[in-house]
């Protein structure tokens, strides 16, 4: 039996190979864009002069290098998501980049030059506090890692430990830095908070504390030395009180126990902007040498003092005053200035101010990475990271040139929607013609010829316009996408992507090419907001404006505010969205629309009262007379509880049915329902003997997924439950044993595939669910949840998955007569499209002269992988976090972009391209052979009527 | 409406999966795994290795691949050498396999018992504790790049020719042109001759032809014929045409397959 199956296996999945990639497709429709994420330390490779490199650890837990000219990633290694991978420190020394992970779990060097690792040494457990190279005589041999009870010592070759030596009195001091001037000496600086500060100082060799240099000083004003202190000249310790106004210096290497020295800013005729924390920035260019001796007092948001240690290390000179970002007051936050100072004099570099413009729908500016070298003549020269509030970075080099940006907020693209374009005036006046009232035949007959002229016209300016192109130099000609030029193609195929990132930046995209056309930046969104996104009104309804809004809604406290924008222009709509005064439970997107065609968004607050976005006359009317029939359904999975509501005409709302599912069993993991917007073409499969098997389509279908609280991989299940949302009935369960998540699940028609892990087997189990109402259809003209006496019949079937997966979604085609394929994400970065044939519990596993006429495919219990079906073939999309579907115009195509890190955009085509010409068709072999054949035609025509001729001759 | 569900009432729907699981269910011949809950205080271990790819620079590969153990729960990364180490891993059976975009490596399952004794064997998710050993510390030779790409079909002349279709077109194409001018039709005497020998083929003129029947019959009575090929189309054609279609999708043609079964809804409704 085994061997004619897997025979038959191979045989199907030969054919099945539709959705395999053509190599000369690559780039054509689809594009890729990577992302790391939001900069935490950024580093130019100052190895060599000619090198263009810039390194990033990011919050992503990422380690990349880019092309600095170009702003190109080079490479990029992506760590574990979680605080396990989290990137603590980030150092440079020549070729190595030194990396402390994972809240100092591990220390990693990196080859900058190849992007491989030179070594990974685990480190002892504690938590990371501080890092810094190791000197001996001008030369970097080690690097010292301090940990909050433990410091070592490790070689930079090999990433082998030296030395490690508890710190003493750990558990009153808090070590929060470590300082090496390129002596023989190693010292920890701890504070005991609002006491005394603590210096000790190990020798390089073997670990020892040298016993004369650890003491303690006095510092009642000292909370901590990592926000208020820094070491600058020759080991001199300089701090910041923000209560006394005053700094403090205090020299490290002294022999015997020093005093703070006290320098009040009033003495140097400084003052602190009200409320502000002054702050202490110093530079140290290389390890081996000590640190220099000018620094930075930052004493305003916006005002910044360069100052200098006098070489007796007590005195200041005041050096210069420096506006950090000079910006203009008259028009706020316009333009940024950056100048270049000579630390040695104090005064401005002529010639280096940048101004660069500020993106008014962009964040401000918080964080400069600067790259000053020499140029040939001896000229300083610099270029500029700056890193926004949005985590945009913009590369300027002078004079104030933007030579790349990257928008990193697209790292973290929480959900987004496809938004049709908009019609051209042409296509618009043709369309209008259908949808007036008819006026009489004549006005017609003139309107449509008016309208074919306006065509005729289009044409001509189009002809015209290819022709006096095609004169120019193929460089000049550019056809750049820019939101005036955007219109519809003819497929549709051609979308707005409106994607919202989890910044509270919102991109809109043009999914052909994949540049940014416009992007927002919703300042004052919360970093733990969850969003959701609403299309109201599509571009169907010209001349009313495509209308999105978008949820924002606080996590902690529930309370939500609605942002109303136009998806085609990013623009924000004057429309007011209505007051939220409560916590928002729910959303729901009616099909019902108001006069100007938005659909009605309703929101349910936690008193169980509904507010209608617009909330016009006409709307409330409507939702009155429909009330009855709106049911809505809210989950707490905190309470394993799922209810379903009933509108009442004056808006409040009814319990119907409640779901209790006991939390110390089990927790409500995920519910979904079907999208609304999917088409089921056919209502029933075919079944070998000409009978018809009728599909169970609920529209009303809840797929709720839970997991069991036991982890215990003996006791530990996944449960399904199927659930009608009108009625609360519960349809179908399905418990898996010895099971548990993460579930990945998608319900469509009347099927539900899930995913999870066997804890028995140690594998992942894909397992679907079909619905079937039987022979015989219960009522064949509309489906009502109250109506439904039978319960469906259901099958199942399960198949070992040889990966794990990070997210799935099924294909999604105009009309649905398209065969499903899902795409699956794979840990890889490759997105599988896997037939839905494959997942049909209807598989037989004797093959019988039926189930060959239906085609199914004998069971089989491995699921295949094929990099055939990798619709992204190399392009791997870093940790997908989800795949977005839409259909086009076309019925044989289905738009889809993959995004979590980066984000991918393609077209698939689950059963080949059967409504349009092929690719790869071959116009010239049909034409020749029309041609020959035209040709033959007429040669033997004329070959006969001769031969007839003298026929009749004779 | 109240429903209380309670975890004793939820009845198992464990189909295939369920027998599988019984079939192989021989599980403890490997070391104990308890892959998913990882105790913070246990002992961790590391998986070493070493992953080459032939005829390639290390250099050209190693910046965009990484190794990956069951999933993304420990992630490591190459050295300059090619080789790797997982570290912080505790005790149990992970899948362990090198991603690369550009080259193939088959993934190997890594065992290590709470003592941390390592072993490697060969993966297999049917038979779960079949053990194919493997060496350890891991050595991993990639097989290749990856095939993403179908090929196109290409067209040449020789395909067009060896066609049966072909073929079976120009052969006869041939012999109707080239015959009259081998055989002269003018001689009077062949032309008796085939005459004759096409009367022998027929040999009872009275018996009416076939065809002639068929049209005669459809001809002459118009309402009735007409009825009865709609019957048979109902009930004798499908099966035929249904064959015929299930043949196309054989030849490869993938969308076949929903005309088949639009087809088929249609006729049987």
């Amino acid at each position: 039996m085994s061997k004619p199956t897997s025979l038959f296996v191979i045989f199907f999945s030969l054919f099945i190979m539709s959705e395999a990639v053509f190599e000369d497709q690559v780039g054509k429709f689809d594009w890729r864009q990577q992302y790391v994420g939001k900069t935490l330390f950024a580093h130019f490779d100052s190895h060599s002069q000619s090198s263009n490199k810039l390194f990033l650890a990011t919050d992503k837990n990422i380690f990349a290098s880019f092309n600095s000219r170009t702003g190109d990633l080079l490479w990029r290694h992506v760590d574990k998501v979680g605080p396990e991978g989290t990137i603590d420190i980030l150092v440079l020394h020549g070729q190595d980049a030194l990396m402390v992970v994972g809240g100092g779990r591990l220390l990693r060097s990196w080859d900058t030059n190849m992007g491989g690792l030179n070594w990974e040494a685990v480190l002892d457990t504690g938590s990371f506090q501080a890092a810094c190279f190791v000197a001996i005589q001008d030369t970097v041999k080690h690097v010292a890692v301090l940990k909050k009870a433990a410091i070592s010592l490790h070689y930079l070759t090999n990433g082998h430990q030296k030395w490690v030596e508890n710190l003493p009195d750990s558990d009153t001091v808090q070590y929060q830095a470590v300082y090496s001037g390129g002596e023989v000496e190693v010292y920890v600086l701890g504070v005991v908070p609002n006491s005394h500060l603590t210096i000790i100082a190990y020798s390089l060799e073997d670990g020892e504390i040298i016993k004369q240099v650890t003491w303690s000083v006095e510092a009642p004003w000292l909370s901590s030395v990592e926000s208020s202190c820094v070491v600058i000249g020759q080991g001199v310790l300089m701090c910041v009180d923000p209560a006394t106004l005053a700094l403090y210096t205090l020299p490290i290497q002294a022999e015997e126990a020093p005093q703070f020295n006290q320098i009040l800013l009033q003495s140097l005729d400084l003052e602190v902007s009200l409320g502000f924390q002054p702050v202490l920035v110093s530079s140290q260019p290389h390890p081996a040498r000590s640190p220099i001796s000018e620094f930075f007092l930052q004493l305003g948001p916006d005002h910044h003092v360069l100052l200098q240690l006098n070489a007796d290390g007590y005195t200041i000179a005041y050096v210069t005053p420096f506006f950090f970002f000079f910006t203009s007051f008259l028009f706020p936050l316009q333009a940024c200035d950056i100048n270049l100072f000579s630390a040695d004099s104090g005064r401005r570099l002529l010639d280096t101010t940048v101004i660069f413009p500020l993106d008014l729908n962009g964040g401000k500016p918080f964080k400069l990475y600067v790259h000053a070298f020499l140029k040939k003549d001896d000229s300083v020269d610099y270029r500029v990271l700056v890193q926004t509030q949005d985590h945009a970075l913009t590369f300027i080099q002078q004079p104030g040139r933007v030579v790349w940006t990257r928008e990193e907020a697209l790292a973290d693209v929480v959900t987004m929607e496809m938004v049709d374009l908009p019609l051209t005036g042409t296509q618009a006046e043709l369309e209008g013609e259908f949808g007036k009232k008819a006026d009489g035949l004549f006005p017609m007959v003139l309107k449509r010829l008016s309208s074919q002229v306006i065509l005729l016209q289009a044409w001509l300016a189009h002809l015209w316009k290819l022709f006096y192109e095609a004169r120019k130099p193929h460089g000049q000609v550019k056809n750049e996408v820019t939101i005036e030029t955007l219109s519809r193609d003819e497929f549709n195929l051609q979308k707005m992507m409106v994607m919202v990132t989890a910044s509270g930046k919102l991109f809109g995209i043009d999914s052909k090419s994949g540049s940014i056309l416009w992007k927002h930046y919703l300042e004052n969104v919360q970093p733990n907001a969850v969003f959701k996104l609403i299309v109201q009104r599509t571009t169907a309804h010209f001349p009313h404006p495509p209308q999105c809004t978008l949820l924002i809604k606080d996590k902690d406290t529930g309370l939500a505010s609605l942002h109303v924008f136009n998806p085609i222009f990013g623009r924000k709509s004057h429309i007011a969205p209505p007051a939220l005064p409560r916590p928002i439970l729910q959303s729901l997107l009616l099909p019902v629309i108001d006069q100007d065609y938005a659909k009605v968004l309703l929101l349910v607050d936690d008193q169980y009262k509904v507010t209608a976005f617009p909330s016009t006359k006409n709307v409330l009317q409507q939702l009155q007379e429909m009330a009855s029939s709106i049911f809505f359904y809210l989950i707490r999975s905190d309470q394993g509880n799922l209810s379903g509501f009933r509108l009442r005409k004056d808006l409040s709302t009814e319990r119907i049915w409640e779901v209790v599912l006991p939390t110390e069993v089990q927790k409500i993991v995920a519910v979904n329902g079907k999208r609304p917007n999917e088409h089921v073409h056919s209502q029933g499969r075919v079944m070998g003997d000409r009978s018809v098997l009728y599909k169970y389509l609920n529209p009303n279908l809840l797929a709720v997924v839970t997991e069991s609280t036991d982890a215990h991989p003996e006791r530990a299940f996944v449960g399904v439950f199927l659930v009608d949302g009108v009625t609360g009935r519960i349809i179908h369960e399905a418990v898996q044993r010895k099971a548990r998540g993460p579930v990945h699940f998608v319900h469509s028609e009347n099927w539900v595939v899930y995913e999870y892990w066997n804890t028995k087997s140690r594998r992942n189990e894909f397992s679907v669910l079909e619905l079937f109402e039987g022979t015989e259809l219960y009522n064949s003209t509309v489906f009502s949840s109250l109506d439904r006496p039978h319960l469906p019949q259901v099958l199942q079937q399960t198949y070992i998955f040889p990966s794990p997966i990070t997210t799935m979604e099924a294909t999604l085609t105009e009309k649905g007569i398209t065969s499903r394929h899902l795409l699956v994400g794979l840990p890889s970065g490759a997105i599988l499209s896997l037939p839905k044939m494959f997942l049909d519990p209807r598989r037989p596993e004797v093959v019988t002269e039926h189930s060959r006429e239906e085609n199914l495919i004998p069971y089989a219990p491995e699921m295949p992988i094929r990099t055939e079906w990798f619709i992204n073939y190399n392009q791997t999309v870093a940790r997908v976090k989800g795949i977005y579907t839409a259909p086009s115009g076309l019925e044989s195509t289905c738009l889809v972009v993959a995004y979590g890190l980066d984000i991918y955009q393609t077209r698939v085509y689950p059963s080949k391209q059967f409504d349009v010409l092929k690719d790869d068709y071959d116009y010239v072999l049909i034409s020749s052979v029309l041609f020959a054949l035209f040709f033959a035609t007429m040669i033997s025509k004329r070959l006969a009527q001769v031969k007839l001729l003298n026929r009749a001759w004779r | 409406m109240w429903l209380h569900v309670r975890l004793s009432e939820v009845c198992l729907f464990l189909q295939a999966m369920f027998i599988l699981a019984c079939c192989f269910s021989d599980m403890e011949s490997g070391p104990i795994a308890t892959s998913g809950s990882v105790q913070p205080n246990g002992d961790r271990f590391k998986i070493e290795g070493r992953a080459i790819v032939p005829g390639v620079k290390t250099q050209d590969w190693i910046s965009s691949a990484r190794v990956t153990v069951e999933g993304e729960e420990y992630i490591g990364f190459l050295r300059t050498d090619g080789s790797f180490v997982v570290n912080d891993v505790p005790s149990g059976s992970y899948v362990v396999e090198v991603i690369s975009p550009g080259y193939k490596f088959e993934a190997v399952r890594v065992d290590i018992t709470s003592k941390g004794k390592m072993r490697a064997r060969l993966v297999n998710f049917i038979k779960t504790s079949e053990v194919i050993r493997q060496p350890y510390p891991l050595q991993l030779r990639s097989s290749g790049p990856h095939t993403y790409f179908m090929k196109r079909e290409t067209w040449g002349w020789t395909d067009f020719l060896m066609n049966p279709m072909v073929m079976m077109m120009v052969l006869p194409l041939l012999i109707i042109v080239l015959l009259p001018k081998v055989v002269n039709t003018n001689d009077p005497e062949m032309r008796k001759e085939m005459e004759q020998s096409m009367n022998m083929l027929n040999p009872n003129p009275e018996l009416p032809d076939v065809s002639e029947f068929m049209t005669k019959l459809f001809s002459g009575s118009k309402s009735s014929s007409s009825k009865a090929i709609g019957g048979s189309k109902a009930s004798g054609r499908p099966a035929v045409k249904r064959r015929n279609y299930c043949n196309w999708s054989c030849h490869g043609n993938y969308n076949t397959i929903f005309f088949k079964r639009a087809f088929s809804f249609v006729f049987c409704k």
